[in-house]
């Protein structure tokens, strides 16, 4: 059962959670205009520290970054073959930035309150009658809460195989993560189902 | 309390799991026990609404699960065998609060009766804990909290001791006996079954034995080991 909040009392953590996800929203949309590799370390720094005051420590980034590592060197080795160095680097600069800036959030925001600001921003959609906003604001929250647990689920079955002597595959990896993402479902259901 | 099982059958899987069960429970503490796969966790999963039976009646005070589930389960507290099924957020409080939404409107009251509930487990210290940090033991007692929160009028515990070593185990089994409301345990914990007021022994899906502790414990051990 894994999870991407860390609890704590720092700023970040009493900063309200609409505030951070705003900040986050219009950080990420006004990065896309920044076209400076320069510009962009600085802005990756600046998440950094902000993920060093949130109370992370490195190791713990990095073991959320790790699994992004490839997908950063592939899509760095192809711009670099298509647009050059300068271009590659800002791409994975604000790539970076980004997933360090939503994993900080993450990490400071309590599921609760980020489902709160889910149903603000439904309340108009609420009042006129098109939505349930508690009801859309707890699926969030429950992809948001599965998310990490699909890793640890995906480490679990591999090596499950491989202390069998097999070599884990997309198949033989799909088919149990399939159905155990799919009994997980369920029985998240029966938890919220039994308390009524 | 009371609990009432008329003519109840169950399906699950298009296999029936309890057959012709018709029974009243009124007893503080009601002890199930029997072979894994006999039925127990489908019986106890009835009280609560959370199976239903394929024909038949079941009634918690007057209210028939399958009418009434939403008030039946706000009466009827259901601990799971597992607490990773029933944990449903990822920090301790959020969890307990979570339960107690559709209880309680105002927040800083949910978080208090979060915190209450907590205390008088003895693991208020764990209340901003990650539940992914916590050890097997200290789940089962949020778990716990978690019902008991939500103040319900009978708690349903299903194999709870599993998870637990001897420690734990003997302060939940404490905790059981300080509790003010009626239970119901599934459990293969037989010396906790000693403590019931009743225990009932399901096999192969019927009731196979109904009666007091030490008779029904000399049976089970006579025909199911």
């Amino acid at each position: 059962m894994g999870s991407l909040y860390l609890p704590g009392h720092t700023w970040l953590h009493l900063a309200p959670a609409g505030l951070k996800l705003g900040i986050l929203a219009l950080g990420s949309a006004a990065l896309m205009w920044v076209h400076s590799p320069g510009l962009l370390l600085v802005a990756c720094m600046l998440v950094c520290l902000s993920a060093h005051w949130a109370g992370a420590s490195l190791r713990h980034v990095w073991q959320q970054l790790r699994p992004l590592v490839w997908l950063l060197l592939v899509l760095g080795g192809l711009s670099v073959w298509s647009q050059g160095v300068l271009q590659a680097l800002e791409m994975v600069l604000r790539l970076l930035t980004l997933v360090l800036a939503a994993l900080v959030v993450s990490m400071t925001t309590p599921l609760t309150q980020m489902m709160q600001v889910v149903v603000w921003l439904l309340g108009p959609f609420q009042w006129l009658g098109w939505v349930n906003a508690d009801k859309v604001a707890l699926a969030f929250g429950l992809t948001l809460r599965l998310i990490p647990e699909l890793g640890v689920q995906w480490q679990d079955i591999r090596e499950a195989q491989l202390a069998r002597g097999l070599v884990p595959s997309p198949l033989t990896m799909g088919v149990p993560m399939l159905l155990r993402t799919l009994r997980r479902a369920d029985e998240i259901a029966e938890a919220i189902d039994a308390r009524g | 309390m009371l609990i009432e099982f008329k003519n109840v059958f169950v399906e699950r899987e298009r296999r029936l799991v309890l057959t012709d069960l018709s029974l009243t429970l009124s007893e503080r503490r009601i002890g199930v026990i029997g072979p894994n796969g006999s039925g127990k966790s489908s019986f106890a999963r009835l009280i609560n609404g959370l199976l239903l039976p394929k024909t038949g009646q079941v009634c918690v005070d007057g209210l028939d699960t399958a009418q009434d589930v939403t008030a039946v389960r706000r009466k009827v507290g259901f601990v799971f065998q597992n607490p990773d099924n029933q944990i449903v957020f990822p920090v301790v409080h959020e969890d307990i609060e979570f339960g107690l939404k559709q209880r309680e409107s105002d927040a800083k009251r949910r978080a208090m009766r979060a915190q209450a509930a907590l205390e008088r487990l003895g693991v208020g210290h764990l209340s901003e804990r990650s539940v992914h940090t916590l050890s097997g033991g200290e789940r089962q007692l949020v778990a716990l909290a978690a019902v008991l929160a939500t103040e319900p009028e009978i708690l349903v515990f299903d194999e709870p001791t599993t998870q637990l070593d001897l420690r734990l185990r003997n302060r939940f089994e404490q905790h059981l006996a300080g509790l003010p409301q009626p239970a119901l345990v599934v459990s293969h914990d037989l010396a906790l079954m000693r403590q019931m007021n009743r225990v009932l022994v399901i096999d192969q899906g019927r009731l196979a034995f109904d009666g007091a502790p030490a008779a029904a414990l000399d049976w089970y051990r006579a025909h199911c080991s």
